[in-house]
This record gives structure tokens, sequence and C-alpha cells, in this order.
């Protein structure tokens, strides 16, 4: 699909979405302040909905889809230590104390990081695919389109 | 007789012009209080009255003053009073502006330097990727200053500065009082501000329009780190609806924890931890949050094809154009004089005549980064490869942004080459370990060494620094490990490295998902093998270059 004119339709209402969102907050004692909010939200969310209505024309990507459970766990993990360290700052009083929980919080994150998201997305990558799963999957035609366009 | 009239009418005569006289004199200046003495002048005032007395005159200004010695006297200085003349508090008030005026004129001048640093950013992501997505490249490093200033505008700088009243330096900003805070186990802590929305308000005043522009370029820079890691591949909607997304939210809120009076500039005043977490240009604040961000789209947004194998093993994608990269990293190298000394936020009071050191630290540091990275490079590949040389003066400068005003040069030297060679093994790890696919290095330039530079605090302050007597709140110069300070300022930067990899990391990674899903985070096959040029900008950067057929397409 590329850039079009509904992704530049929707882009500049999410934009004056947000906007009107933004005075929302920033006058939400008052009355028009709380419309402008509830006003923006709503033109924000159909601004994202309006994103997802063409999302499809985009084309096949270079992505698989790969284990949503195992991404949301890397993510939790990496939250996990960021409250150990928060949780150090509390459970102890001594200096040499926080600084174990800081880098074993440092750790967890890490290992959420180095490992898990990695692993998880990497685990149906296209490249790990076998030549055959990348001509179903239109790359090499499409590679060939390409090549002879440019020429 | 008439002898006697004329005598008589000679009187008179005198007689009124005395009088004439007098009423017109009486009518020029104050009469002397016919019984009151004139009060004694102090001796300021009185040489005062003395200054303004040997003061040039307009007749001698109109002759020219080539040698600048006349210029700027007594007279420039404006008197409250015009017949009082100046007295000693227009004096005060006058040094008082003065001071300002200077802080005002380095904060922005300095902002206007890192401004610039956008176009290096992009002539290294550029010439670091394909010609067939140069102008892609161009285009989002261009539009990314657009969407950072309006998202920051209408909601990032309440919320990273809405709650930092009190800079002396810049006027006191005292309209930035919109802290919000949450009270735990007896402590109060900063979460995030809420007061300077769209400017408006009580926040349309000159020194917050000074802060906000130095910080708004600060902001935009973490936000085009992101660009380079996700080139030639990154959808251009998603890619704008994300920078809007961080420069509203994502830098803000550390922003605000580490600069904006948040719970981490509070450890030292809150737990003792050594002056709290202290960050002085950013290395955490811009380029750990950027680079980590870009890992977070990086992972979600996935490789390019072609750039690994099936074992896993990858492939060179060479970029289009070393001058750009080198003149790009010139340019950046340039624009981190703003970055470092401009973030005294002055140069007038407040120690802030220790710029000469911090500029002096920010070049040292990327003179011994570059050399780390070129020896790694010539010892271990056997060639001292250009875009690795680049990214060893970035990461150099990017991990001496967060010490430059706490270390001494020895330091920053060491800071430098350690930067250096760090960024050459994330680089490889990164690529290799990971199959995280970088095309510039911006997350081992600013995640990996934005980190380093963090921590290095912890080790390298040297407790020379006096910027007003305290550092967040507490008294003393930030001291780290090597100079006697202890442990607690490390405690404080790694509570600061765990926030970042913890919360900055998960927060990016949790928002691209979203974009993932509704927006898409990457562009089609077909548009990435062709160039992202055309298909997302209607236009190739190069119309003229014919593209070669690339080998990793047919092997993908």
């Amino acid at each position: 699909m590329a850039a079009n004119k509904q992704q530049g339709s929707y882009f500049g209402l999410f934009l004056a979405a947000a906007t009107v969102l933004c005075a929302g907050i920033a006058y939400f004692e008052g009355a028009s302040g709380k419309a402008l909010l509830a006003l923006g939200a709503i033109a924000l969310i159909g601004s994202l909905f309006g994103f997802m209505g063409i999302k499809p024309l985009e084309g096949k990507t270079a992505l698989k889809p790969g284990p949503e459970g195992m991404k949301l766990v890397g993510a939790a993990v990496c939250a996990l230590g960021w409250f150990l360290t928060l949780a150090g700052i509390h459970i102890t009083d001594s200096t040499g104390g926080r600084i174990v929980f800081a880098l074993l919080g440092i750790a967890v994150t890490l290992v959420g990081i180095i490992y898990i998201l990695p692993a998880a997305f990497n685990k149906n990558a296209v490249w790990k695919a076998d030549s055959g799963a990348s001509e179903r999957a239109g790359i090499t035609a499409a590679a060939k389109t390409t090549m002879e366009h440019s020429r | 007789m008439k002898k006697i009239l004329r005598y008589s009418c000679l009187s008179l005569c005198l007689l009124v012009l005395g009088l004439a006289l007098g009423v017109v004199a009486h009518a020029q200046t104050p009469a002397p209080a016919a019984a009151a003495p004139a009060p004694a002048l102090s001796p300021a005032d009185a040489q005062l009255k003395d200054a303004a007395g040997k003061a040039p005159s307009t007749a001698d200004l109109a002759k020219g003053d080539p040698g600048g010695s006349i210029t700027g006297t007594i007279n420039d200085v404006p008197a409250a009073d015009s017949k009082a003349g100046v007295t000693l508090p227009d004096v005060a008030n006058q040094v008082g502006q003065n001071k300002i005026a200077a802080n005002f004129i380095w904060t922005l001048v300095t902002g206007f330097l890192v401004m610039f640093m956008q176009a290096g950013f992009a002539m290294v992501e550029s010439g670091l990727t394909r010609v067939k997505n140069a102008n892609h490249t161009y285009m989002m490093n261009f539009f990314v200053y657009t969407c950072g200033l309006f998202a920051y505008w209408i909601l990032g700088f309440a919320i990273q500065m809405g709650g930092s009243a009190g800079n002396s330096n810049l006027g006191g900003l005292n309209s930035l009082t919109g802290e919000h805070s949450m009270t735990l186990f007896g402590k109060t802590w900063g979460l995030f501000g809420a007061a300077g929305y769209f400017l408006s308000g009580h926040t349309y005043d000159v020194g917050v329009m000074v802060i906000f522009l130095f910080e708004m370029v600060f902001m935009d820079t973490a936000l085009t780190i992101v660009t380079g890691a996700c080139a030639e591949r990154w959808k251009f909607i998603t890619f704008a609806v994300s920078s809007v997304i961080m420069g509203a939210i994502t830098y803000p809120i550390y922003g605000n924890w580490a600069w904006g009076g948040g719970w981490l500039s509070q450890l030292g005043s809150n737990v003792g931890l050594g002056k709290g977490y202290c960050d002085f240009a950013g290395s955490g604040v811009v380029h750990a949050v950027g680079g980590l961000t870009a890992l977070a789209v990086t992972l979600i947004i996935g490789a390019r094809i072609g750039k690994f194998n099936r074992d896993g093993s990858p492939n060179p994608i060479i970029g289009h154009d070393v001058s750009a990269v080198l003149i790009g990293c010139f340019i950046l190298a340039f624009g981190w004089f703003g970055f470092n000394p401009g973030s005294t936020l002055g140069a007038s009071a407040n120690g802030n005549l220790r710029i000469g050191t911090i500029a002096v630290n920010t070049m040292l540091a990327g003179c011994t980064a570059t050399l780390g990275a070129i020896l790694y490079m010539w010892m271990f590949k056997g060639k001292p490869d250009m875009s690795m040389s680049g990214n060893g003066l970035l990461a150099g400068l990017v991990a001496i942004t967060a010490p430059s005003g706490f270390v001494s040069t020895f330091g920053a030297a060491v800071i430098g080459f350690i930067a250096g060679v760090l960024v050459c093994v994330s680089y490889f790890f990164i690529e290799g370990f990971m199959k995280v696919d970088d095309p510039v290095g911006a997350i081992s330039v600013h995640g990996t060494n934005g980190l380093w530079g963090v921590l290095s605090i912890g080790f390298f302050a040297d407790g020379t620094s006096n910027y007003g007597g305290s550092w967040n709140g507490v008294t003393g110069s930030v001291t780290g490990l090597f100079y006697g300070g202890g442990v607690g300022q490390l405690a404080a930067q790694l509570i600061g490295i765990s926030t970042l990899i913890g919360f900055v990391f998960t927060l990016s990674f949790v928002i691209g998902l979203i974009l993932e899903y509704f927006i898409g985070q990457r562009v089609s096959v077909e548009t990435e093998l062709a160039g992202l040029d055309i298909p997302e900008m209607g236009q190739l950067g190069y119309p003229e270059f014919v593209f070669r057929p690339e080998p990793a397409m047919s092997a993908a």
C-alpha cells in the first residue's frame, strides 16, 4: 500500500485529537476541559481504528506471527527487574543493600531484553525460513519484480 | 532728579530681571529647601555621581570608538529616576539583568547548536543506509523535528518541566510549580509535572521560553535516534505517530524524574544516595532513552530482508555515502558543544564558569573514543572501519554527556576510550547474539554508551564541581567511588540505569506493540525490496542512480 491519502487523513485526525485531548488536560478543572478531554479521547481512538482499517492494504510484510505470550512474558520480566530495584529502595536502609537490589533488578531486566524477547521475535523470523518458504511468502517473486523494475 | 529716576529705573529693571531669572531657575531645578540642608550622598552614590560626570559625552561618542574603550559606561545603565541619576539599586538591578541575559544568550545559542545536530543525524543515518532508502531516511530525520516539537509543546514539556521551579540561572522559572507527587514511606516523590501545556497561562514567561527551547531540542535528539535503528523498513506513518507519542509521553516522563524534580533526582535528599541520580547533560535522559526505544522498536520491526542468513550469520549491508557519514559525525561533534556546556543553563554565577572544562571533557572523550574504536577494529577485524570510527566518536560523546560536568579531563579520557571499545563490542553482540538489525549502530552508540555514561558518574565524579554549592538539593559536590565519595552516588546511578532498562524500555516496547496492532510497523516486502523512496515518499533521493540487483534478495 505504502503511503496514501487515507494515512494522511488519519494522521491529521490523530494530531487534532491529541491537541484537543491535551487542551482538555490543561483545562481539566473546568467543564469545557472535561468535554475537550472526552472529545479528544474519542477522536484519538477513532484515528487508531481508522489506521487499523487500512492496515491490511499494506500487503505482506517480512514478519511472521511469533509467540505472543512469550513477548508479553519478556516485557513482564523487564518490568519485574525495575520493580525489584524500586522495592530495594524501601526494603533496606543500607546503601550496599540497595546496590544489591539494583544489580539484581538490572540482571532480571537484561534477561528479558537479551534472552526472552529476541528469542520470541526470532523464533519465526523470515530469515530462518527455507527458500521454499520464502518463495511461498512471495519474497523472491517480489525481489525479481523489483529488480526488473529497477532496471 | 533725572539721575535719581534713571537709577530707579535701572534698579527696577535689574530687580525684574533678577526675579525673572529666579523664576526660571526655580522652574528648571527644584529649589533647595530653604531650611533643610541637602542630604549627604553615600560614598557609593557619590562615586556613581563622579562616574556619571566622567562618562563620555554624546559628542565624544559621535567621534566613533574604534578601541571600544568608551562604549558601555554608566550612561548605559537605566536609572529608575532620571532626575536622581543612576543609583546603587539601579546598578544592582542591571547586574542581575546582565546575569540573566548572559545565561539566556548562552542557553539559547547552545540550544541552537543542539538543534543543528539534526542535520548531522540526518547525514549519518542516510549515509549508512542504501541509496534506495535515502529520501525516506532523510525525511524521517526531517519530520521527527516537527512531530517532536509539536508533541512537546502540547504535552511533553508540561510533564517534564512543569514542576521544575527554582532555577536561579534563568530567573527562577517560578511559574513551573505543577509537580504531582506521591508520599511513600514518609517521603514525597515527584512523578510528573503539570504546568506549561501549550506554554500558556502563567508559563507565558521569558525564562520558561528559554528552558522550553533548550529542553525541546534535547528531546528531539532522543527521537531521532530511533529513526536510524529502524531505517530501511519502518512505515512512515508509524514512525510519525510513534514520534509524537515519544515526544509527548515516553521521553518527558523520564526527563521529569531526572531533571524536572522527579523521584530519581530526590534519591539524595530522600534516602541519602549521593546527590541523587545525576545526569548532567543527558547520557541517560536523552541517549539511553533514545537507544532503548530504538531497541524496543527494532525488536518488533525485525531485521531487513537479507540481513541474516539461515544459520543466523549476519551479512553486511553497506551504506551509500561515506562522506555524508563522516561529515555528519563532525556536525554532531560540533553540536555537542551545545549539548554539554549548554547544560549549565548559564554562563554566569553558580559555578557556571566550569563550561570550559565541560567543553574540553567533551572533545577529549570524543577523541579517545575514536581511538578506542579504530584500534579495536584495526586489531580485531583488520581494518580501521569507517562506520565504526564514526560511531566511536559518537559513542565517546554520548558517554561523556552525563559526567561531563562532574569529571576531570583524565576521567573524560578514560570514559571516552572505554566507550569507543564498548560500542564495537556492543554492536557485534546485538547483531551476532541477539540477531537485532540496527543499520546505523544507534542502539550501541546511544543505548549502551548512554548507560555507560550514567554509570561512570558513580566512579569518576571528582568532587570539584560546584554549581551553587549543591546538586539536586543536597549540599556538596557530586563525588564518585574513585574520588572518595563512597558508593552512595553509584547506587543512585544504578537505580537510574534499572529505571531506564526496566521502565523506559518496557514502556516503549508496549507502545510499539500497540502501534504494531493498530497501524503495523513494517512496510510490505515489495516496498522494502523496491526501496522506500518511491512507495513511501513518492520520489527517489537520487533519481539518476541505477540500482544494482542485490544478491541477498534472491537468497532470502
